[in-house]
């Protein structure tokens, strides 16, 4: 009776402490999943738009211009769009030049008589998110993210044994780890 | 509650000024990939008169950044000494990454320069990324010769 009750304290206590862990973890790796989430499904959809990055793209038009030497051709396209001096200037044919500023670039046709004036910008936070997301900077950051997954890992682990009778791991739980096992799985060997 | 109030503005504060965060510096140098070595510098004139010279060998360019890979950073394309003539710098994914500001900064880069040989399919799916990446058009008859690109493998790259 009594090795009984000892056996039963012990669970209890196993028990109280997977549940408090497993809370206090979940309020750690809140900001972190964030991050991961969102940037993940900015990520997987890369060929329907830019995560990264916004692009002002302005068109212009201009009277044709017959292309001269690199210098006439750069002041002809400044002249006619009323632009600043650019920093550099590059050709990649006799009639189509890119100039360069600081931020910010025109690539202009002057046969077609027309020019695109481009401004990348950031996006704010999502620029962040993905770059944290995909461990650019390397470094210090490749601990912090192993440490999450590691975390992400004991999560659902945690929550197998914090409830028990039919909504625990013994009930339903087991039909949907199944499940969740099996999505990936089935995918795999039927893609 | 007001503990509650404060951590959201906190965290608010920390949004708005997240772009900051890891940025790069676009008027700072930025070191990509190796350490570039102490050999000189080839033009890429050079390497595009008599590309067959320099198959296989590692070259260190310098020019222009005319154009950057926009969905993942993983090419720059660098402007030759000389007039119409480019180079495209080409990195593993990940590996370094470009980012967008860089276009128009002068790079000084390092890396094996390679031929690469497409047969006719190879080379119209390198012409529908390359329009999908510009956001144009892309018609596969308009493509009838298989190409054949000279290109650098980077290993190091300095942009500033």
């Amino acid at each position: 009776m009594r090795h009984s009750e000892s056996r039963g304290r012990r669970t209890i206590r196993w028990r109280h402490w997977n549940r408090s862990l497993h809370r206090d973890v979940g309020y750690f790796v809140l900001g972190l999943t964030v991050i991961y989430a969102v940037s993940g499904v900015a990520v997987n959809h890369t060929r329907d738009w830019n995560p990264n990055y916004r692009f002002f793209r302005q068109v212009e038009t201009f009277a044709p211009i017959v292309p001269g030497d690199r210098a006439a051709t750069v002041a002809a396209v400044v002249d006619a769009l009323e632009l600043p001096p650019p920093v550099d200037a590059f050709r990649h044919r006799p009639d189509q030049v890119t100039l360069f500023y600081e931020g910010w670039s025109v690539e202009a046709d002057l046969s077609a008589g027309r020019a695109v004036i481009e401004r990348p910008r950031r996006r704010p936070v999502l620029y962040a998110f993905n770059r944290l997301h995909l461990n650019r900077d390397r470094g210090l950051w490749t601990w912090v993210a192993d440490l999450y997954a590691l975390l992400l890992l004991f999560m659902p682990l945690s929550g197998l044994f914090i409830l028990r009778g039919k909504n625990g791991f013994a009930g339903r739980g087991k039909w949907l780890v199944s499940l969740g096992i099996v999505l990936p799985l089935g995918y795999w060997l039927l893609r | 509650m007001f503990g509650i109030r404060r951590l959201l503005t906190v965290f608010t504060l920390l949004c708005v000024v997240s772009p900051a965060f890891g940025a790069d510096t676009p008027a700072e140098p930025s070191t990509y990939g190796k350490a570039l070595s102490d050999a000189e510098l080839t033009p890429i004139s050079e390497l595009l008169a008599s590309p067959e010279d320099f198959v296989g060998k590692t070259v260190k360019v310098e020019g222009r950044i005319l154009g950057v890979c926009e969905m993942r950073g993983c090419w720059i394309e660098i402007a030759s000494d000389e007039e119409f003539e480019s180079i495209r710098f080409k990195v593993e994914d990940g590996e370094m990454v470009f980012p967008v500001e860089a276009k128009g900064r002068l790079a000084t880069a390092e890396g094996t320069f390679e031929k690469i040989e497409l047969d006719l399919d190879q080379t119209r799916k390198m012409k529908q990324h390359e329009c999908e990446e510009k956001g144009e058009p892309f018609d596969p008859e308009t493509v009838t010769e298989a190409a054949v690109i000279y290109r650098i493998a980077g290993q190091g790259a300095v942009v500033r």
